[in-house]
């Protein structure tokens, strides 16, 4: 079946380089890689058809350029793995060649084929050739493309002021980002800000903040809100309006700010126990954070609890954390230097107070582990117990407070320890930031914390582009983790930011004016409010923005005029390419 | 069955020695260097972990405290450095504090000027009182009991052993019900049976016949001197010496005082060197001697190092045994010495006084090793019989 719009571009006059990759045996030997080579070197438009043994070496990467030199090759398809893997690498080759890096199709024969039909040689190449044919069809009618490139404004937003924040916003004007910071609360500094000496060094969190809000207003290039919030994003990558909502005592003003890139850094919150969880509920039964702003408010000399004296005290590690499938399961990995770094504090405070620490795992990691080893020279006890036998904390008949542990370190005995404070050492949960995530549209993982793009090579952005993340909106970590993650979105932003335009993929849907009747159907099928109606040539039709529309293709078949197409994927190279795909002929004589 | 902590222990514990176990993190590496360690007997990690989180009655309750010689060994390998054979030592005068009701074995440990004070007010106290009966010193012939009536010395010194009777045998019953209900062992278990008396026998010639009076895990196990030390001076020779020459002095009098009884020869007799039980107190007493003075000088050689820390009480048991040693000697030389020797008289006085403040002490000092260990083997070799029998 033809259609009226074929392109007639496409067809003989096309030059097309096609590679088979044998990917050592990974491919060739379930495939009949010689097979696929023969079906298509005679295809329309191909000019050149080799199989080499990895297509991804330097050598055939060489001789690819080479060849799209030599034979003014003008499309390449590389019939290897997931594009996922060698994508950018095939596109390299054709830049390097000074061929347009879209004109490049890869074919996944790999994972979709000679992984998945092992036993079936015969299958498996003849839907290789099926696949490679398509890709080439494909490529016949591939137009060039070139990135799209978006100016952006030399300005960031920080939402949340605590210390990665802040920190954030000091690096960006140090790079000559304008920031502007919002907070939510009327103070700025967050946790930190409300701690006293924190590990591993023993400043104050406090006097941290306080140091930086002196460094911000030293600068001219910060902006701070405070009792604000981002509540609308409008524009797009590199130009985002900012809609802030402050809210002040005559009432919530809103103000628009113009940013190109969004750092998040909103923090989180601490567990909170329910009542009766390890005797939350109990007089004398505490959460971490309220252990420590005991111990930081306690004069010199002594500790003491709604005025009783503390002499002993029990920390049950884990609270809130580690728990069971549907509940926490991450570990949140602060708490126990904290605590270990507070018991400390404690017995600097009053060597004589007896401190036990029920723990599942110690991870006082890295350096931590020094402050570790302070603490139980400092006369802390550690008494392991098992994930299902969790400490039991109660009142004892006499008074006081009992925690009955089973201690795998003392023969697995059942200890009652009486002591005057339970410190439930509890973890991080994510914060309270629905409006936030709306207004973003922030991916947010299983665990309730947003996520990153990859956790190892990409672990500040986003898949919004332009939105960074940072902190401990993340995951849970320790304050200088916090601020490095604050910094690394401060480099990222720079890396967007700095050369004044951003480079996006062109592969976007595009509308036909012609053929749009304004029906607005494809308007409520966009999930980034990429489409938006204009006027053109008296008619209200629909149009596209390229910078926010991520090549989804949602909006194509939502359109019934087929005016909607998106560019590297149009209807024309998709037909041709599943006429390609099934042309194939079955394979039998290159059964092995 | 839950057991409920005591949180002070640990600090109770360092009153008795700089003993610093809150640096272990239970590795078990002394457990695995000790000779001693057994299938049922996990020492010294168990005991220091039990002192860690506060199981008092456990500490003072387990055997594996008493079998415990001393060798140092797990000193040597503990990666953290906590000194486990120093806790071990400050350990067992805890637990002699804790069987003495009197509460003058923890006066003596933990205040150490007070109990200094208090062991020279005893001693000067038995010296005044003997001085104050002593009567017409014999200017021609050394006669000691002129001096001081033989039958004061005597019944000075039944009181001073009936005393002692007491605050031993409280001592030693607690520590054997503790053990026991520790152990889960019961009467029955010991005495119910024909078979449970002739088990019980053989604990019993186990921890008196084999270990304390053989030593021969002492001996055989736990020779650990690094680096080797001459046979002269090895810690099992000198301990051996040190506990059969007291043996053997103890025999010496109790012969003496029962040949006076038999009307063969009465006390403070003057008799041959020969003389069998003359010979044996000699020899006896040479043995003492050598052995104490060794001990001493090993003491003062190891202080310093890990390990090596005194306890008063270590230094007040080993120069209470060396002044009656000495004294003895001297007196004994003094006997076969023309003209008479007038200084003996005083000799003589300093060394009853001595002998009775060592013997009245026991209870109190390092000493009470000499009757808290054998219950501790007792029931070890219960256990180990036992074991034996269900294998």
């Amino acid at each position: 079946m033809s259609q009226p719009d074929e392109p007639t571009t496409g067809g003989t006059e096309r030059r097309i380089g096609v590679y088979i990759c044998h990917c050592g045996g990974n491919i060739s030997d379930y495939v009949d890689v010689e097979a696929v080579r023969e079906a298509l070197k005679d295809e329309p438009g191909v000019v050149v058809s080799e199989s080499p043994v990895f297509a991804c070496s330097d050598g055939t990467q060489h001789d690819m350029i080479d060849d799209i030199r030599a034979q003014h090759l003008d499309g390449l398809v590389v019939a290897s793995c997931s594009p996922k893997l060698h994508q950018v690498t095939f596109r390299n080759v054709a830049k390097r060649a000074d061929l347009n890096q879209y004109a490049y199709t890869q074919v996944n024969v790999r994972e979709q084929d000679s992984w998945a039909h092992q036993h079936d040689r015969a299958g498996a190449t003849e839907k290789a050739i099926g696949l490679v044919r398509a890709g080439v069809a494909k490529t016949r009618l591939s137009d060039p493309l070139e990135p799209l490139r978006i100016d952006t404004v030399p300005s960031a937003l920080v939402v949340g002021g605590g210390v990665a924040g802040l920190r954030a916003a000091i690096g960006l004007a140090d790079l000559g980002i304008q920031a502007v910071v919002v907070e939510r609360e009327a103070t700025l500094g967050g946790w930190v800000g409300r701690l006293g000496a924190t590990f591993p060094d023993d400043t104050s969190g406090a006097d941290e903040i306080a140091g930086l809000v002196e460094q911000i207003k030293a600068r001219r290039d910060i902006t701070v809100y405070t009792s604000a919030e981002l509540t609308g994003k409008s524009g797009t990558f590199g130009n985002y309006a900012a809609e802030l909502t402050l809210h002040r005592d005559d009432g919530d003003k809103v103000l628009t700010v113009g940013v190109g890139a969004i750092i998040v850094a909103t923090g989180f919150d601490s567990y909170l126990p329910d009542v009766g969880e390890f005797g939350y509920g109990i007089d004398g039964v505490v959460t971490l954070p309220e252990f420590k702003e005991l111990v930081d408010a306690a004069p010199s000399g002594q500790l003491s609890y709604a005025g009783r004296r503390v002499r002993s005290i029990a920390y049950v590690y884990c609270v809130g954390s580690r728990q069971p499938a549907g509940g926490n399961e991450y570990c949140s990995k602060y708490c126990c230097t904290a605590t270990i770094h507070a018991s400390l504090q404690v017995a600097r405070l009053d060597a004589s107070v007896r401190q036990y620490h029920l723990y599942r795992d110690i991870r006082a990691y890295g350096r931590n582990e020094l402050l570790y080893n302070s603490s139980r020279e400092a006369g802390s006890t550690y008494l392991k117990f098992a994930d299902d036998q969790p400490p039991a904390v109660a009142k004892l008949a006499g008074g006081g407070l009992g925690v009955t542990v089973t201690d795998l370190l003392t023969e697995s005995r059942e200890l009652t320890i009486p002591v005057d404070l339970v410190v439930l050492v509890t973890g991080m949960v994510p914060r309270e930031n629905a409006g936030l995530t709306a207004v973003l549209k922030l991916p947010v993982g299983s665990d309730g914390f947003f996520n990153e793009i990859h956790p190892k090579l990409r672990p500040v952005e986003t898949v919004v582009d332009g939105v960074m993340i940072a902190g401990c909106c993340q995951s849970p970590r320790t304050v200088g983790e916090s601020v490095a993650a604050g910094l690394a979105a401060v480099a990222q932003s720079a890396a967007l930011l700095k050369k004044g335009y951003a480079e996006l993929e062109p592969l976007v849907a595009t509308v036909d004016p012609a053929r749009c009747i304004g029906s607005g159907e494809c308007l409520t099928s966009c999930p980034y409010d990429a489409i938006t109606r204009i006027e053109w040539d008296g008619r209200s039709i629909a149009s596209v923005d390229p910078a926010t529309c991520k090549g989804c293709g949602g909006c194509v078949p939502a359109c019934g005029q087929d005016a909607i197409d998106l560019l590297g994927y149009t209807d024309a190279q998709m037909r041709a390419a599943i006429e390609g795909l099934i042309a194939a002929e079955p394979v039998k004589e290159a059964v092995s | 069955m839950t057991a409920v902590v005591n949180p002070n222990l640990i600090t109770d514990l360092q009153r008795f020695g700089g003993t610093d176990i809150n640096a272990c993190f239970s590795c078990g590496n002394c457990t695995a260097i000790c000779p001693l360690t057994d299938n049922d007997a996990m020492f010294p990690r168990r005991l220091i972990r039990l002192a860690q989180v506060g199981l008092g009655d456990e500490l003072v309750g387990s055997k594996e405290l008493w079998t415990c010689y001393g060798c140092g060994m797990c000193t040597d390998r503990c990666p953290q450095e906590a000194d486990p054979a120093e806790f071990m030592g400050t350990a067992r005068q805890y637990a002699i504090a804790h069987y003495d009701r009197s509460g003058i074995a923890r006066l003596m440990n933990t205040r150490p000027v007070l109990g200094a004070l208090f062991a020279t007010a005893m001693g000067l106290l038995f010296a005044v009182f003997f001085t104050t009966i002593s009567r017409h010193q014999n200017p021609d012939v050394l006669r000691l009991f002129e001096f001081i009536p033989y039958e004061v010395v005597h019944t000075t010194g039944i009181v001073v052993m009936a005393l002692v009777a007491v605050f031993s045998l409280l001592g030693i019953g607690f520590l054997a019900r503790d053990i026991a209900r520790r152990d889960g062992i019961t009467r029955e278990q010991l005495f119910g049976s024909a078979e449970a008396r002739r088990r019980t026998a053989k604990a019993l010639w186990y921890a008196l016949g084999i270990e304390s009076l053989g030593q021969k895990r002492y001996r055989e196990d736990c020779q650990d001197d690094q680096p080797v030390e001459p046979l002269y001076r090895r810690r099992w020779l000198i301990h051996s010496l040190t506990l059969w020459g007291f043996l053997g002095l103890l025999a010496a009098t109790t012969l003496d005082y029962g040949l006076d009884i038999l009307g063969i020869k009465a006390t403070g007799t003057p008799v041959p060197i020969w003389y069998p039980v003359r010979l044996l107190g000699t020899v006896a007493g040479l043995a003492l001697m050598y052995g104490v003075t060794w001990f001493m000088i090993r003491r003062r050689e190891r202080a310093g190092q890990p390990g090596g820390r005194s306890r008063p009480t270590d230094w007040l048991f080993l120069w209470l045994l060396w002044l009656s040693g000495l004294t003895g000697f001297l007196i004994e030389a003094a006997l076969y010495v023309e003209p008479v020797q007038t200084w003996a008289y005083w000799v003589f006085l300093a060394h009853v006084a001595v002998a009775m403040e060592l013997c009245l002490f026991l209870p109190f000092t390092k000493f009470a090793h000499a009757m808290y260990r054998p219950v501790a083997l007792f029931f070890y070799g219960v256990e180990r019989e036992r074991s034996a029998a269900s294998a």
